[in-house]
């Protein structure tokens, strides 16, 4: 049996689909992905039942859905990656979707090249203190760095641009990358530092809104679409659904952690407020900064006790275990949602992020912060300065970001992808319904990418203030270990640290 | 004048330098002083000399400022709180594992069958890394599902409004947990090294004399026990002074700065501001106050080695 590229493509998502809805046996999935050329070393655990708990809330990790390059790019890659045989990259990663499905995949990249990766999994902050450690020494010990957007401009001279990389050595290039695909508002929130990519993109968790259909069905409750909405709905349905165990929100607010950060930057910038004013001074203190956190603390009081020990996967799993009603947070929880194993599979349904009733112009803010409606996460993959295996790290990164894998990265964990051509592939559409490593929340985030997107400052100082100084002093506040409840006094404390800070590095 | 006339210098042995004989203590020493010097006394100058810098961020540029680390220190809010915490940790923590260690190993001081097992168990803890035990109570203790936290809330012991590690006032209590879970076996095991070696006679004479097993607790025991406790004291209180695993693993010294102590906040400065030179300075001012602290306790109690 022979397919043209759609159809097999289009077979076997029936195939996979048929198998997770159990209408097949594993034995005729087997038998059926063998007749379109697929071995196993494409599908991943949990397509055959071992699902992964991922981080940041996936849940699962999909088939990964193997299917060739280009025929131009896997010639590529045969002849030009196999000229460093031998090589060993090494690369560092928090476990994001795109990363762990990359890692399961990446002998479809050292077969035809001979080169070996080794992908470091490790949390958050350790990525970060293992890049740091790495930049320091100047050790060439991680060839490619995870760098989180908050992050790229504390590692701007560090990381090598891949677009002049690009055109430098065109006998490394891989052919028809399409540069113009990657999304443009991306880009600029992510990799661009002073003009300059600092890698390519490789992740996008955004803040989406996310609701319990059923449960505004069941109240009789509108999809909030404003913040004053969303609290009213968040408190009618805690006070409502309390007897059931069932919370009006659930927040990532543990102090210290980044994902605190994430929250109350969404919360500033939709009252109105930013981190900083254009004239480099913090303005958390301001007054649509205080009304941001007061907002903030309000919610607190209707989410689960436990939500000031929870970072995103804790976050995640109040919504997967139905605690919680809605959510304004990342849209990489949603394909985990649906998953097999949530008590609550098909109910989450997602929605545009809560329009802020003002909006601060970039034009006023800091360091390129941009405030908006849907606070990016993410990340690029760069390549370091400082590495001994450049060229090969260089051909095994346009490998990951080229479109086929980023596409099946995306198919992989359901997760958005970075390139416009991938939100179109008919096997990311085919996969929009209900179910594991389900699409179907991807046109959502692809409206607040193109028309909502907001972006952290982007300065040296910042991966220390967004992980060390901003939530832990909001964590003292919102546990109640100092400030006694007032934002103001929290805020203005937070004001003096980081602006002696800021004139202290003469930025 | 013939050859063989000739006057012949000797042949001169060969001998080697003195200081590097058998007979001279340098080869004896070399070896570890070698090994002091690498391994404690260069990372200890290095970090000295790093806490002399003022680093800028921004630039990654470390400028000669001797004093720039150590007075930003003194006016640091959070080391002030740090120490207090770190006190606080290592005082409760010690008192804790210490009785509970001499009870246990007073309960275990018997030769009947069985309690040779019971005391093998008693080492399971201490083999467990200490990250992975503050997992195993990360889990338990979450506020949502974890174990412990379950019972102590049907218990009526604590609200579930308020989780043990997400609030300030109970996270360090959290934490303290899983050390005395972890740590009371080592004191364990010293008591009842100490305990199996005590002589029989003064007990049996003060049984002949009609001593209740308290009176002879407190007054043969403990004294006899007192130079032993001491010792378990200075090695288990200088250890606590140390902690970071649980502390990083379970709470990442929050909320807010709720359990964070010298070391860990030490560690937040390196690894997430990246500024060395102040973590340098106050991982040596943690240093420098053990060894203070470790003084004065042993002329308070008489420790001598």
């Amino acid at each position: 049996m022979s397919f043209k590229k759609f159809d097999k493509q289009t077979f076997i998502v029936d195939t996979a689909n048929a198998y997770t809805e159990r209408r097949i046996t594993k034995r005729e999935m087997l038998r059926k992905l063998g007749m379109a050329g697929i071995g196993f070393s494409a599908f991943g655990m949990g397509m055959l039942g071992g699902h992964n708990r991922g981080t940041r809330g996936t849940g699962f990790m999909e088939s990964a859905y193997a299917d060739g390059l280009p025929d131009s790019q896997a010639k590529w890659l045969k002849e030009v990656g196999s000229k460093f045989k031998g090589s060993k990259i090494r690369y560092t990663s928090e476990a994001t979707p795109p990363t762990v499905v990359l890692n399961q995949i990446k002998k479809e990249f050292t077969d035809p090249t001979g080169i070996e990766v080794e992908i470091e999994i490790v949390p958050l902050e350790q990525v970060l203190a293992k890049a740091t450690q790495d930049v320091q020494g100047q050790l060439g010990t991680y060839d490619l760095y995870y760098l989180d957007q908050s992050w790229v401009a504390t590692f701007a001279q560090d990381c090598i641009d891949p677009t002049a990389l690009y055109k430098n050595k065109p006998d490394l290039a891989m052919p028809d990358f399409k540069w113009d695909d990657f999304s443009k508002p991306l880009v600029d929130g992510e990799a661009l530092v002073d003009g300059r990519w600092m890698g390519i993109p490789f992740d996008i968790p955004i803040f989406i809104m996310m609701y319990r259909q059923d449960l505004l069905e069941k109240h009789k409750i509108a999809v909030p679409t404003t913040y004053e909405q969303f609290t009213a709905a968040a408190k009618a349905i805690g006070e409502a659904e309390k007897a059931n165990g069932i919370f009006g929100t659930g927040l990532q607010a543990k102090s210290g952690h980044y994902s605190l950060e994430c929250d109350w930057t969404q919360a500033v910038w939709g009252h109105g407020g930013s981190v900083f004013t254009k004239d480099k001074k913090f303005s958390g203190n301001d007054a649509q900064g205080i009304e941001g956190l007061k907002w903030y603390q309000d919610l607190l009081k209707m989410s689960p006790p436990n939500s000031t020990a929870s970072t995103w996967d804790g976050q995640f799993e109040m919504m997967h275990s139905g605690q919680v009603a809605l959510v304004q947070s990342w849209d990489e929880f949603f394909p985990g949602l649906d998953a097999d194993d949530s008590k609550v599979k098909g109910l989450w349904q997602p929605a545009k992020p809560l329009v802020p009733a003002k909006l601060r112009a970039p034009a006023d803010c800091g360091f390129n912060e941009k405030p908006n409606a849907g606070h990016q996460g993410g990340s690029v993959i760069s390549l370091s300065k400082y590495s001994k295996n450049q060229d090969a790290a260089w051909i095994f990164m346009q490998w990951a970001c080229c479109e086929e894998i980023m596409t099946r990265c995306t198919l992989g964990g359901g997760f958005a992808p970075m390139r416009n051509a991938c939100f179109n592939d008919p096997r990311v559409k085919a996969k929009a319904k209900v179910g594991a490593g389900t699409t179907r929340h991807l046109d959502t985030v692809k409206w607040t990418i193109d028309n909502a997107i907001a972006t952290e400052p982007h300065m040296a100082l910042w991966a220390g203030l967004s992980t060390n100084e901003i939530p832990t002093e909001l964590g003292k506040l919102l546990t109640g270990q100092a400030y006694d409840g007032d934002a103001k006094k929290c805020m203005d404390a937070l004001a003096t640290q980081i602006d002696g800070k800021v004139k202290d590095a003469g930025l | 004048m013939t050859a063989a006339s000739m006057p012949m210098d000797k042949p001169r042995r060969w001998t080697m330098p003195r200081f590097l004989t058998s007979e001279h203590p340098f080869p004896w020493l070399a070896p570890i002083t070698a090994m002091i010097i690498a391994f404690g006394m260069y990372p200890l100058a290095y970090a000295f000399w790093l806490s002399m810098f003022k680093r800028n961020p921004v630039t990654r540029l470390n400028v000669f400022n001797p004093a720039w680390n150590w007075t930003k220190m003194f006016y640091d809010e959070r080391v002030w709180g740090a120490i207090g915490h770190t006190y606080l940790y290592t005082i409760i923590a010690l008192a804790i594992e210490l009785v509970l260690g001499l009870a246990i190993a007073l309960l275990l001081d018997s030769d009947r069958k069985g309690y040779g097992f019971l005391r093998a168990m008693m080492t399971l803890p201490l083999v467990v890394p200490p990250a992975v035990t503050g997992m195993m109570f990360l889990l338990m203790l979450d506020g949502s599902f974890g174990v412990l936290s379950q019972g102590i809330y049907w218990a009526g012991l604590w609200s579930p409004q308020h989780p043990i590690l997400a609030s300030s006032g109970s996270a360090l209590a959290g934490v303290l947990l899983a050390d005395v879970w972890q740590w009371t076996p080592f004191m364990v095991l010293i008591m009842l090294a100490g305990l199996r070696a005590l002589p029989k006679d003064p007990f049996e004479a003060a049984a002949i004399d009609g001593a209740t097993p308290v009176q002879a607790f407190f007054r043969l025991t403990l004294p006899m026990l007192s130079k032993i406790i001491a010792i378990a004291v200075l090695i288990r209180g200088v250890d606590l002074f140390r902690i970071y695993d649980y502390v990083k693993v379970m709470t990442d010294s929050g909320p807010g700065t709720a359990t964070e102590t010298l070391t860990s906040y030490a560690g937040t400065i390196y690894f997430k501001n990246a500024d060395f030179p102040y973590a340098s300075a106050i991982s040596l001012f943690t240093l420098i106050l053990v060894i203070v602290t470790a003084n004065i306790f042993m002329k308070l109690f008489k420790v001598k080695f």
